[in-house]
């Protein structure tokens, strides 16, 4: 059973519907659950790290996902090749914005598909959430956000079930309001 | 009302015609037969995009084949919500106990429905386990797995046809051709 033991806070919307996949597949995963230094100072301090998003220990995988802008994805391009020449063993696949669209649009999420680009993704799905769906109940044994906070996240993303659309809906608002004299 | 839907104008590029899809077929039926030969078969085709390859390849082998039909809830589905696991809708129909068994697929790319099913089907003690696919888009690939049978590797496009579908639609095609993206951008703009 691929169900995770532990709650999962994740950063970004991708990485949720990520875990939902790999769930689905029964595919066993785990959160950030290592990190690498990849920069030392010269009094030997780590100074830069890099914390792959999911680590997949059946096959041995790292999966870091990104939808940022081309600009920052270069930055994380020359992280992701200090992290291989200091660690080479290390088997690391990137996950690019349009390879992640292309996922989402091969599996019918379209909702996602908007929400998940760069920073309006940046409000994640508590695990166990299909974005533009019904909001399920968390399965026992599966990732979820717990506790007041978590609550009034559920209930927030009741009142506005996508990313996608709540982004719409302010713009239109913002629009309306600088409209009026 | 029925929602009209142009095939052909859809596809942006003929990314394999039907020629060439013919003769990979053959090419692959040959290979196939040379491989086992003297033994006996059981292609086993995913459904649904898988139908006219397994169609056309078993027809290409000229060692004796016994075929059987899987399908398996896709990830997006009806079955998602209510689960969130995979689900065999329709499992093999006779055992594949001791029986070469080669899976049969459209295209390969996550890897994780073949990942999936390789487990499965292990479990069920075959003699050997292989897998054909007619596309193979390694760029999206999550899951390593080691694919015998190679048709065509094509880059990392939405591709329609020959099995292949965008929303239920653009499987007869009798090519395989790339989606306009305009078709799908309406879909996530609706």
């Amino acid at each position: 059973m691929a169900r995770q033991p532990v709650t999962a806070p994740f950063a970004h919307a991708s990485e949720a519907e990520m875990s939902r996949i790999l769930d689905f597949y029964g595919v066993r995963w785990e959160y950030e659950p290592h990190t690498f230094p990849i920069l030392w100072n010269l009094d030997g301090n780590v100074v830069e790290s890099f914390s792959p998003d999911f680590f997949l220990p059946d096959l041995d995988l790292y999966l870091e996902l990104t939808t940022l802008r081309q600009k920052l994805v270069r930055k994380k391009n020359r992280k992701l090749r200090r992290l291989r020449e200091l660690y080479p063993d290390l088997n690391i696949k990137l996950f690019y914005a349009r390879e992640l669209l292309a996922l989402m649009l091969k599996y019918g999420r379209h909702a996602l598909v908007e929400g998940m680009s760069g920073s309006s993704g940046q409000f994640a799905l508590p695990h166990g959430m299909a974005a533009g769906s019904a909001i399920e109940q968390p399965t026992v044994g599966s990732p979820s956000g717990t506790g007041p906070a978590a609550e009034a996240i559920v209930a927030a993303l009741a009142a506005a079930p996508t990313t996608a659309r709540r982004r719409r809906i302010r713009t239109a608002a913002d629009h309306e309001r600088a409209a009026r004299p | 009302m029925t929602h009209a839907v142009d095939l052909h104008t859809d596809v942006a590029e003929v990314l394999l015609t039907e020629n060439e899809i013919a003769a990979k077929v053959r090419e692959l039926g040959t290979r196939i037969s040379s491989d086992y030969a003297g033994r006996r078969l059981t292609l086993v085709s995913v459904l649904k995009g898988s139908l006219p390859f397994m169609a056309d390849l078993m027809r290409a082998i000229d060692i004796p084949v016994r075929i059987d039909l899987m399908e398996v809830s896709s990830y997006g589905g009806s079955s998602t919500e209510s689960s969130g696991l995979v689900r065999i809708l329709k499992d093999l129909s006779a055992s594949i106990v001791d029986e070469d068994v080669l899976i049969v697929e459209d295209i390969i790319d996550t890897g994780l429905t073949l990942n999936y099913l390789i487990r499965y089907l292990r479990g069920k003690a075959p003699a050997s386990l292989r897998i054909c696919t007619l596309l193979d888009k390694p760029a999206r690939r999550l899951v390593e797995i080691n694919v015998d049978y190679v048709g065509f590797t094509i880059p990392d496009q939405f591709v329609v046809g020959y099995g292949l579908d965008y929303g239920e639609l653009y499987r007869n095609l009798r090519y395989v051709g790339v989606l306009r993206p305009e078709v799908y951008s309406e879909a996530t703009d609706e």
